[in-house]
C-alpha cells in the first residue's frame, strides 16, 4: 500500500507513507543498556566474594580457596569491639532518630504549631548539606576542643559532653538521619484518612489522646519501615567514626575495615573483603525484610479509605509557642551554628575561646585551597565527576527506566531491582568491590588509576537516586502517548527521544541536580580507590584531616556547601521555569 | 484504499478469553463500528489491528499486506502498519504544539521540511484548526484537542483510520456536532474506518455497518437499520435501544410468515419471518406498540397503564397486559387506568 494511496481531491501535498527503515532492531539497543546497567551493578560483587575466599590477595601469584579470611576476621578482638560499637551506635541513633522524626512529622503536619510551613523546609537541611561539612562543623563547635565545648567547660566551668563517645556520635547520627524518618512518616500521614482522627476528636478525645491513641498507632507500619532503614544505614556509616571516633579510639564496622585496609602488613588483605561480604549479607537481609514489610503496608493503605479534604489541625494550646521556639533552637543548634562554625574555622588560625576570633583571622586556609595542587584538584575533579558523571548517569538511568517500564524487552523486569540495589549496598563495600574489579579484569585496568574509576564507582553507587526521581514521573505519563507515536510510525527509540524524554524534562533536571549534589558530597565508595592525582573532595578532606591539618579542610567543606547551595538554587529556578512552560 | 480482513482472532489475558474467534471484513471506504459494553473485546480488537496488542491466534490483513498471521508467524510492528489512530484520551503530546503534533508522523517518515509545512497547513485547515497551529494542547478546548488528534491521525494519508471512543470525553452538545463533522470528513477523504464505541446513538448515526460484540464474540453484523429492526439476538435487541420480549407458541402463517400466540394476545401477533419450532420469543420496540383509549375502535387485548412519565418529545408508559409488563412509547397523553394494546403486524421480530 505504500506510496500508492488514493487521495481525496482537496489534499495535494505528496506524502510518501514509508516509515523510516531502522538500522537495527530496537531490542539490540535495549540489550546494550540492560547489559551495561546489570554489569555495573552486579559486576563488583563477584570479585569481592571471590577475594574473600582466597588465601592471598588476588594480585599475588598462587593462593587457594579457603575460609581463612573469615577465621582471621573472627579471631581479631578489634573486629568484635567494632561490631559492639556499631551495634550500640545503631540502636541509639535509630531510637533517637525515629522518636524525634516522628514527633517532628506529627508536629509539623497535624498540629497548629506556629511556623510549621517554614519548619517543614528547614528540617530537610541535613539532607542537602554535605555530610562531611556537617560533621566538621559539629566538631568545630561541639567537639573536644570545639568552640562551645570550651565556652561551657573552661569559661563557665560546667560539666561538658563528649561528642567522641558513642552516645555523642549517636546524637549526630540521629541529626543526620532524622529527615529520612520525617519524610517517611509525613508521606504516611498524608496517605492516611484524617477523618479517623476527626472521629476521635468528635467523640471527646483531646489532642494528646488523639495522637497517642489514633495517629501513632496508624503510623506503626511506616515507623517500623524507617526503623529498619535507619538501622541498616547506621551499620555502614563511615564519616562519623573516622572524624569523631578517632580521638577516643572508637571504631565502627566501616571504619574498622578502612583502617585494616590501610594499615595491614600485606596491602589489601582478604579479611577486609570477608568483613565486607558479611556486612553486605546483614544489610541486604535487613532491606529485604523492610521491602516485605512495606509491601504489606501498601496493601494496608490501598484497602483503607482515602484521606478526605481539609483537616483542622490539632490544637497544641499553651504549648504552641514553647514547642515552636524549641524547634527553632533545635534547628539552630544542629544546623545553623555548625555551619557558622565551619565558616569561622576556615578563616582563623585556630578556633579558641581565649582570643576573640577576629584576632586570629587568617587568609592562610583559603590561600592554601587556592594554591595547593592537591586541594585544588580535588575541587575540579569533584566538579567534573558531579557534572559529567551526573549527566551521564541520568541519561543511562533514563534509558534503563524507559526500557524497564515502557518496552517489550524480555529481561525488562530485572532492571528495576538492578537500579534500586546499589544504594542499598554500603558504599565502602561497593568501593572494595570496584577495587577488585579494576584489578582483576583487563578493561578495569584502563580505569584503575585514574578519575574514571572513581567516577564509575560514585555514579553506580548513586544511580538509584536518579531512578527514584524519574520513575514516578514516567508512571504518570499516559501510555496512550507511546501508542499514538507508534501508530504514527515511530519506532521505540524515536518515541523515547521525541516523546517520552521531552515530557520528562523536569524530572530529568531534578534527577541531575540531585545526582550533582550527591556526587559532590559522597566519598564512601572511593576511599579505597583514590590515588595521588585523582583526588575528590570527600576523600581529600578525610586524608587531610587525618594529617591534623584542620583549617583548609573547613575551607573545602565551605566550598562544598556553597557549590551545593548554588546548584540547588539554580536548579530550583530552572525547574520552576520548565514547569511553567 | 484497502479492505481490512480479520479472521479467527482470539486473545486471552491471564486465562480470561477476551476475544473468541472474531472474524469480519471492513470494505474499502466503509465505516464499521464495533459496539459493545466495556470488556466486550471491542478495544482489544482495535488494538490488535493497530498492532499495539498481539492476538494469540488469527489473521489480520489490510489489502495485500498481512499485519498479523499467527500461523505464518507474521507480526508487523505497529509503527510499520501505516494506520491513523485516534485514542480515547487523544494522547496529544503535551510538549509539542498543535503543528508539531500533526507534523510528527510526517517527520518520522523523513519528509522534507517544506513538504511537512505544506501538508500540516492543509491538514489543520481540514480539521478547522488553522489559527491554532502554534498553540500547546493545554490551551485548547476538548473539541479542539479531539480535532488535533484526528488531524495527526490523517496527516500522512493513512490507509486506514482507527477510532477508539473518540467522543467519550466531549460534552453531549459537542459530541453530536463532532459526530456529524467526523462522518462528513471520513466520507470526503474516503477513509476505511474502524470505530469503537459503547454509545448506540453514535453507532447508529455514523456507521455503514455495526458489529455488536459481547463476551469476545460478534453477535450481529449489519447496517444500522438491519441491526436495529432485526437484532436476531436478545442481547443485541436490548443493547440497541429498549425492547419488549414476548414468548409464546408459534404457528405458521400465510406466505412463510409466523404467528405467535400467548394467553394475553389470543388473536396472535403476525411476524413476517419464518420460524421453525413450536415456541419462540419475539422482540418488539416500545415505539412500535400502539395504545389507545379502551373505548376506541379496533382490536387488541385490554391493558392497564401502571406508570407514566413525560420525556419531552414523547410519553413513556408501563402497561400491564395480563402477566406481561410492556414498555410503550407514545405521543398521546393517557391517564393511568385501562387502555387497549395493539401490536401491528410486521413490527415484531424473532430473537434467540
Amino acid at each position: 500500500m505504500a506510496g500508492t494511496i488514493e487521495r481525496p481531491p482537496d489534499v495535494t501535498a505528496p506524502v510518501t507513507a514509508t516509515p523510516r527503515a531502522r538500522w537495527m532492531p530496537a531490542s539490540a539497543g535495549h540489550a546494550v543498556v540492560w547489559f551495561v546497567v546489570v554489569a555495573l551493578v552486579v559486576g563488583p560483587f563477584f570479585p569481592l566474594v571471590y577475594s574473600s575466599l582466597r588465601s592471598k590477595p588476588i594480585y599475588l601469584p598462587g593462593g587457594t580457596f579457603t575460609l581463612q579470611a573469615y577465621r582471621t576476621l573472627f579471631a581479631d578482638p578489634l573486629f568484635w569491639q567494632a561490631v559492639r560499637n556499631t551495634a550500640s551506635f545503631a540502636v541509639g541513633t535509630t531510637l533517637l532518630a525515629v522518636v524525634g522524626g516522628t514527633a517532628l512529622a506529627i508536629g509539623c503536619n497535624r498540629t497548629n504549631l506556629p511556623g510549621r510551613k517554614a519548619y517543614r523546609l528547614l528540617l530537610m537541611a541535613p539532607i542537602v548539606i554535605p555530610p562531611l561539612g556537617l560533621i566538621i562543623g559539629w566538631l568545630a563547635i561541639y567537639g573536644q576542643g570545639g568552640y562551645i565545648t570550651q565556652l561551657v567547660g573552661q569559661n563557665l566551668h560546667l560539666p561538658v559532653w563528649n561528642l567522641s563517645s558513642i552516645p555523642g556520635m549517636s546524637v549526630l547520627g540521629a541529626v543526620i538521619t532524622i529527615p529520612i524518618v520525617y519524610l517517611t512518616v509525613q508521606s504516611s500521614l498524608a496517605g492516611t484518612d484524617s477523618s479517623l482522627e476527626d472521629a476521635a476528636r468528635s467523640s471527646g478525645a483531646g489532642p494528646v489522646r488523639v495522637i497517642a491513641r489514633v495517629t501513632v498507632p496508624m503510623l506503626r507500619p511506616a515507623i517500623l519501615n524507617c526503623t529498619l532503614l535507619i538501622f541498616a544505614l547506621c551499620l555502614e556509616i563511615l564519616g562519623i567514626p573516622l572524624f569523631l571516633g578517632t580521638p577516643s579510639n572508637i571504631d565502627f564496622y566501616a571504619s574498622y575495615l578502612y583502617r585494616s585496609w590501610n594499615s595491614s602488613v600485606t596491602a589489601d588483605p582478604p579479611f577486609v573483603s570477608a568483613g565486607a561480604v558479611l556486612l553486605l549479607l546483614v544489610v541486604s537481609g535487613l532491606l529485604i525484610l523492610r521491602a516485605r514489610l512495606s509491601g504489606s503496608e501498601q496493601r494496608f493503605i490501598a484497602a483503607g479509605a482515602r484521606g478526605g479534604g481539609a483537616h483542622r489541625p490539632l490544637d497544641l494550646g499553651r504549648w504552641r509557642w514553647p514547642a515552636s521556639i524549641g524547634l527553632a533552637i533545635y534547628i539552630g543548634i544542629t544546623c545553623a551554628i555548625p555551619l557558622l562554625g565551619l565558616v569561622l574555622m576556615s578563616c582563623v588560625k585556630a578556633l579558641s575561646t581565649l582570643e576573640v576570633p577576629w584576632h586570629l583571622f587568617t587568609a592562610e586556609n583559603w590561600h592554601l585551597v587556592a594554591t595547593d595542587p592537591t586541594l585544588r584538584r580535588s575541587i575540579t575533579d569533584s566538579l567534573l565527576i558531579a557534572g559529567g558523571g551526573g549527566a551521564a548517569t541520568v541519561l543511562l538511568v533514563a534509558a534503563a527506566t524507559l526500557i524497564a517500564h515502557r518496552s517489550g524487552f524480555p529481561l525488562r523486569r530485572t532492571l528495576a531491582p538492578a537500579l534500586i540495589y546499589p544504594r542499598a549496598v554500603p558504599g565502602v563495600i561497593l568501593g572494595i568491590g570496584f577495587f577488585w574489579t579494576y584489578l582483576m579484569f583487563t578493561p578495569g585496568a584502563l580505569v584503575r588509576n585514574n578519575l574514571w574509576g572513581e567516577l564509575i564507582a560514585l555514579c553506580v553507587r548513586n544511580l538509584t537516586l536518579a531512578y527514584l526521581v524519574i520513575y514516578p514521573s514516567l508512571a504518570r505519563i499516559n501510555a496512550e502517548f507511546d501508542r499514538a507515536a507508534r501508530s504514527s510510525g515511530a519506532g521505540w527509540w524515536t518515541i523515547a527521544r521525541r516523546i517520552l524524554l521531552p515530557i520528562l524534562r523536569p524530572p530529568l533536571l531534578a534527577a541531575f541536580v540531585l545526582m550533582f549534589i550527591t556526587l559532590l558530597s559522597d566519598y564512601d565508595p572511593v576511599v579505597f580507590l583514590q590515588k595521588p592525582g585523582t583526588e575528590v573532595l570527600g576523600v581529600t578532606m578525610l586524608q587531610t584531616w587525618q594529617r591534623g591539618v584542620v583549617g583548609p579542610v573547613a575551607a573545602l567543606a565551605v566550598v562544598q556547601v556553597v557549590i551545593v547551595a548554588v546548584v540547588l538554587l539554580l536548579g530550583a529556578r530552572v525547574l520552576r521555569r520548565l514547569r511553567r512552560a | 484504499m484497502p479492505d481490512i480482513r480479520v479472521e479467527h482472532l482470539s486473545k486471552s489475558f491471564s486465562g480470561t478469553r477476551v476475544l473468541d474467534d472474531v472474524s469480519f471484513t471492513v470494505k474499502d471506504k466503509e465505516l464499521v463500528t464495533l459496539l459493545g459494553s466495556s470488556g466486550c473485546g471491542k478495544t482489544t480488537t482495535l488494538l490488535c489491528i493497530a498492532g499495539l496488542q498481539t492476538p494469540d491466534d488469527g489473521l489480520i490483513a489490510c489489502g495485500d499486506d498481512t499485519f498479523v498471521d499467527r500461523d505464518a508467524r507474521i507480526d508487523l510492528a505497529a509503527e510499520r502498519r501505516n494506520l491513523g489512530m485516534v485514542f480515547q484520551s487523544y494522547a496529544i503530546w503535551p510538549h509539542m504544539t498543535v503543528a508539531q503534533n500533526v507534523a510528527f508522523p510526517l517527520r518520522v517518515r523523513k519528509m522534507s521540511r517544506r513538504a511537512i509545512t505544506a501538508r500540516v497547513g492543509e491538514v489543520l485547515a481540514l480539521v478547522e484548526l488553522g489559527q491554532h497551529a502554534g498553540r500547546y494542547p493545554h490551551q485548547l478546548s476538548g473539541g479542539e484537542q479531539q480535532r488535533v488528534a484526528l488531524g495527526r491521525a490523517i496527516a500522512y494519508s493513512p490507509a486506514v483510520l482507527l477510532l477508539d471512543e473518540p467522543f467519550s470525553n466531549l460534552d453531549a452538545k459537542l459530541r453530536e456536532r463532532a459526530r456529524d463533522w467526523l462522518k462528513a470528513l471520513q466520507h470526503t477523504l474516503g477513509l476505511t474506518t474502524v470505530f469503537v464505541t459503547h454509545d448506540q446513538d453514535e453507532a447508529l448515526s455514523m456507521s455503514d455497518r455495526i458489529l455488536v460484540m459481547n463476551g469476545g464474540r460478534i453477535l450481529r453484523d449489519g447496517t444500522p437499520e438491519e441491526t436495529y429492526r432485526r437484532p436476531r439476538v436478545r442481547f443485541v435487541a436490548e443493547f440497541l435501544g429498549q425492547c419488549n420480549f414476548i414468548t409464546g407458541a408459534v404457528t405458521a402463517g400465510p406466505d412463510g410468515s409466523a404467528i405467535l400466540r400467548t394467553a394475553e394476545f389470543g388473536d396472535g401477533i403476525a411476524v413476517p419471518e419464518h420460524h421453525a419450532g413450536p415456541s419462540g420469543t419475539i422482540a418488539v420496540r416500545p415505539e412500535d406498540i400502539e395504545i389507545s383509549q379502551p373505548d376506541a375502535p379496533g382490536s387488541g387485548p385490554a391493558g392497564t397503564v401502571v406508570d407514566a412519565s413525560f420525556l419531552g418529545d414523547h410519553y413513556q408508559y408501563r402497561v400491564a397486559v395480563g402477566t406481561l409488563h410492556l414498555s410503550v412509547r407514545s405521543q398521546c397523553p393517557l391517564a393511568q387506568g385501562p387502555v387497549r394494546v395493539r401490536i401491528p403486524p410486521g413490527v415484531a421480530t424473532f430473537v434467540e
